[in-house]
């Protein structure tokens, strides 16, 4: 396929957690929103001049420092991000949004605080999310009470940022373009031979996480329009479609090891991903905006955290109705190692979705930074492997028929 | 005790072929006739209470691999007596036994209801349908509303008393969900519960089941395994805000405390019975105030019940019993006064200081909850307070309903593991230090859960602060509930490197510096 035109640009913007849109929207005197998990509501961090920087660790070497402060137990992401801001790259921001939700996460932004980290100016706020467990009405409120007093209110008094009612609306529309496109773009990898891949539809979906939405969206419509006429390969590059679900991923080489071991990475239901990260929200009239968005957050999340009784069948049921709305031939459960929650997520649905609900499934632990590792090569090879040869037995006994 | 000219110490009770003591310590006829008396009463009530159905024990010896740990249940009391006289060692029985008196009463419920091993049992299936089933980090202490209901916590019967009682408990089940699929890092207690779940070896004692969030990640993760093993029993889940220092987080904590009661109440169609809450409550304050009292004494020069007995009396008292066992009230109040007694009776002859002061942080190992009894003999350094016991300590505001609801919520907030691991780092990291003052020690035994990646997430703090303060903070290595990791002899050896070295120290009992005991229970 030709090349897309923004591609090499949105890989550079993915190269630097600073990167050129966040040093101009700083430049034009915007304020920088740090955050990492997908329970702090997004589209609250982009209020009036606000933008949000959902935190990566592009290039990561070694965390000695981190390992150091948190244990080697802790998961490799929430150590990268330590390592990356004691090394000063997070000094741009002008307020980090972190939640309570996993340990070592918590951990992470707890040593930045000990360690007072990025604290440039004496505006800089940072506050930890309580977040509930589950969706209904008590939690609902919860939740709006946490991001009211611990978001809303300092951006308000501190920066004096307009965080009315009609302030979130303007946001949810300019968030709901956003994930307009991206998800449109997301779409094409419905069809038979689509032409997008996977590390391009998850490089652009980054590029919208880490950039300021208003100063990034141009680039996405015009990506869409050049995607709608755009060729794909006449002869199908890949041996088997996959889906991706589970923990964080921020590093575009792990989807590219996959694809170049001859799967073609159809949805990407993971941190970071654009299932569900990449919802548009829809508020009605009747009901302030804050509360629907707080609601809308803890329905559609889909990380094993959330694990009242009905949350652990809805993970399972949304995963089968990707594979197949996207078509898929089987599912890669993967963890970030460390990972709490994804270990017991993964080691359970791996066994569930193979024997109730017949599906392929690969369950994998990786490191943050996968583009080197030859075991994960093999066993996705391996795994497309057995696809195909599912495949071809399917083909032999229907014609045996 | 060591004896220079003999070169006999302590170290002579453990062999490298024996699961239990080699022989039994002879302590003065006075003391060890007393502990005689204990043993008599210890296994006079087992077989008054579990001689009614010898053939149910056999079975569930059969059913369950956990239940064959309880045979060991004698050892335990005599790996954390050995080296303990006089009053101490009244202190620790007292305690023991009442711990050791609960986990028979449970076991006879657990006979007496579980569908596993009474299928076709009326009787059995009635008793079922007037208990409730918790998950083991839950407040148990809500059942005091409920003064109808029996409750059973399997968890901890399956789980959390068999490994603190034998180290061979929990790594079969390890292994099975290891081989399952979990991954080997995750703290052994979830994954010993969901390797029980996953080999079926529950017992079915109720009609409902509670569980929790609490306290760490791996409780929650559990909970998936949990809901398919119990899928066709009602469940309900409590989850408490993490951020419990914030006022604002409690009215979301009593909403869902009040889901739970009312759960309980549709479920068994009974009502929360707020007289009897305010009697328990009652019970509860006494106790929490007799664990007060201890804290004080131990403050001064004349520590007096320090150590394991401490801490797992507490842990049991409220984790496992909820608080909710008259018996634990009835020692509580003995043991206090022997202690007051004692601490007069040191204070004035000026005996009994110990030679280092410490304060145990952090999640202990389950495989070997007697450690600080081995340091106090080997080293001389006694534990005067524990983390673990250092929970749910404040009142409850009886006849003020709603004061009481939020009381209550704070309690399970601040439980066991949770207490200072959850909340925010001043809970584990402030609170340390503010402890070492408090207790007059500058020596933290320090736990380092190798799977635990809470407190691990502050593990370069600790060490940055520690010596800003000039604490010595002694690392000792674990994997809380699988000795195959850290054994019990690298734990010692941790410790024995930082004496040696640190403080250039000679050992009380050069016998119990290094010795073998991987085999024992």
């Amino acid at each position: 396929m030709k090349d897309l035109k923004h591609m090499i640009y949105f890989e550079q913007l993915l190269e630097d957690a600073n990167n050129e849109l966040v040093r101009k929207a700083k430049g034009d005197g915007r304020l920088a929103l740090g955050y990492t998990c997908f329970h702090v509501p997004e589209v609250l961090l982009n209020l009036g001049n606000c933008f949000s920087v959902r935190l990566r660790a592009p290039n990561m070497g070694s965390f000695d420092i981190a390992t150091y402060y948190m244990a080697n137990s802790a998961c490799e992401y929430s150590r990268a991000l330590l390592e990356r801001a004691i090394e000063g790259n997070y000094n741009f921001l002008d307020a980090l949004c972190g939640v309570d939700v996993c340990e070592p996460m918590n951990r992470s932004m707890e040593n930045m605080e000990l360690l007072k980290l990025h604290e440039n100016h004496d505006k800089f706020f940072r506050c930890y999310l309580d977040i509930p467990y589950s969706d209904d009405e008590d939690c609902v409120q919860h939740l709006k009470e946490q991001v009211s007093r611990k978001i809303l209110k300092p951006l308000n008094e501190v920066y004096g940022v307009d965080v009315s009612d009609g302030a979130i609306r303007e946001a949810v529309k300019v968030f709901n373009k956003v994930c307009e496109t991206v998800r449109a773009i997301g779409d094409f990898r419905k069809l038979d031979n689509p032409p997008i891949t996977g590390s391009e539809f998850h490089k652009i979906c980054l590029v919208s996480f880490v950039c300021p939405k208003d100063m990034i969206l141009p680039y996405l419509e015009e990506t869409l329009e050049e995607i709608k006429t755009r060729e794909p390969d006449a002869d199908k590059k890949y041996k088997a479609r996959v889906g991706i679900v589970g923990s964080e991923i921020d590093d575009p080489s792990f989807i590219e090891l996959v694809e170049e071991s001859g799967a073609l990475v159809v949805f990407d239901r993971f941190c970071y991903g654009s299932i569900p990260g990449r919802n548009q929200i829809i508020l009605t009239d009747d009901e302030d905006a804050l509360t629907q968005i707080c609601r809308q957050n803890l329905k559609e999340t889909e990380c094993p955290r959330s694990c009242a009784y009905h949350k652990l069948d809805y993970r399972r049921e949304h995963i089968n109705e990707l594979y197949h709305d996207y078509k898929a031939d089987g599912v890669i459960y993967e963890q970030m190692k460390f990972c709490t929650y994804w270990s017991f997520e993964r080691t359970l649905a791996s066994h569930i979705m193979q024997e109730e609900y017949d599906m392929n499934v690969l369950s994998i632990d990786r490191p943050y930074i996968a583009r080197s590792s030859g075991q994960l090569r093999t066993r996705v090879q391996a795994f497309v492997e057995s696809i195909e040869f599912k495949k071809i037995k399917a083909k032999n006994m229907a014609k045996e028929k | 005790m060591y004896n220079p000219k003999t070169g006999k110490g302590m170290g002579q009770y453990y062999d490298k072929n024996h699961r239990a003591f080699k022989k039994r310590e002879w302590k003065g006829f006075k003391d060890t006739f007393y502990e005689f008396g204990r043993w008599l009463k210890l296994y006079g009530y087992m077989a008054y209470k579990l001689g009614r159905h010898p053939i149910l024990m056999v079975k569930a010896m059969l059913r369950y691999r956990w239940m064959i740990s309880y045979l060991t249940a004698g050892n335990t009391i005599d790996k954390h007596t050995i080296g303990l006289y006089g009053k101490e060692l009244r202190y620790t029985h007292e305690y023991f036994f009442t711990v050791v008196k609960n986990s028979i009463d449970n076991v006879l419920m657990f006979l007496e209801r579980d569908k596993n091993l009474r299928p076709k049992s009326k009787k059995a299936a009635k008793l079922r349908e007037t208990t409730v089933m918790f998950d083991e980090m839950i407040p148990k202490f809500i059942m005091a509303g409920f003064p109808t209901l029996q409750w059973m916590d399997i968890a901890m019967m399956t789980v959390g008393m068999p490994s603190e009682i034998d180290q061979f408990s929990n790594p079969t089940y390890i292994d099975t969900i290891e081989k399952f699929g979990l991954a080997a890092d995750i703290c052994p207690f979830p994954a010993t519960e969901v390797g029980v779940a996953v080999a079926n070896d529950y017992p079915i004692v109720g009609k409902t089941f509670i569980t929790s969030t609490m306290p760490c990640d791996g409780s929650i993760g559990e909970i998936s395994f949990m809901a398919r093993l119990l899928k066709d029993i009602p469940k309900f889940q409590i989850s408490p805000p993490q951020r419990f220092l914030e006022d604002e987080v409690q009215e979301y904590a009593v909403k869902n405390l009040k889901n739970a009661i009312k759960f309980i109440e549709d479920n068994y169609n009974v009502k929360w019975d707020w007289d009897a809450f305010w009697e328990k409550s009652e019970m509860f304050n006494q106790m929490s105030q007799c664990m007060l009292n201890k804290w004080d004494v131990n403050c001064t020069d004349y520590p007096q019940v320090c150590n394991g007995a401490m801490a797992l009396y507490r842990e049991y008292e409220f984790m496992g019993a909820g608080c909710l066992d008259p018996n634990f009230l009835k020692t509580d109040l003995k043991v206090d006064a022997m202690m007051k007694k004692g601490y007069e009776e040191d204070k004035k002859n000026d005996a009994n200081k110990p030679k280092y002061r410490a304060i145990v942080w952090a999640c202990p190992a389950h495989y070997y909850t007697q450690f600080s009894y081995w340091t106090t003999h080997c080293w001389g350094v006694k534990a005067m307070v524990d983390m673990e016991c250092m929970l749910a300590h404040h009142f409850i505001h009886i006849g003020d309903k709603e004061k009481a609801m939020v009381d209550l919520a704070i309690l399970y907030e601040k439980m066991m593991m949770r207490s200072h691991t959850n909340g925010g780092y001043v809970n584990s990291l402030d609170e340390c230090w503010r402890m070492c003052e408090k207790f007059n020690a500058n020596i933290v035994i320090m736990y380092d859960h190798v799977s635990c990646k809470n407190v691990g997430g502050l593990h370069g703090m600790f060490e940055d602060q520690a010596r800003e303060r000039g604490i010595h903070l002694i690392w000792v290595p674990h994997d809380l509930m699988d000795a195959r990791t850290v054994s019990k002899r690298e734990m010692r050896e941790a410790f024995n490197k930082y004496m040696i070295n640190v403080f250039r120290e000679e050992p009380l009992d050069p016998t119990l510096v290094d010795y073998e005991d991987d085999l024992a229970w």
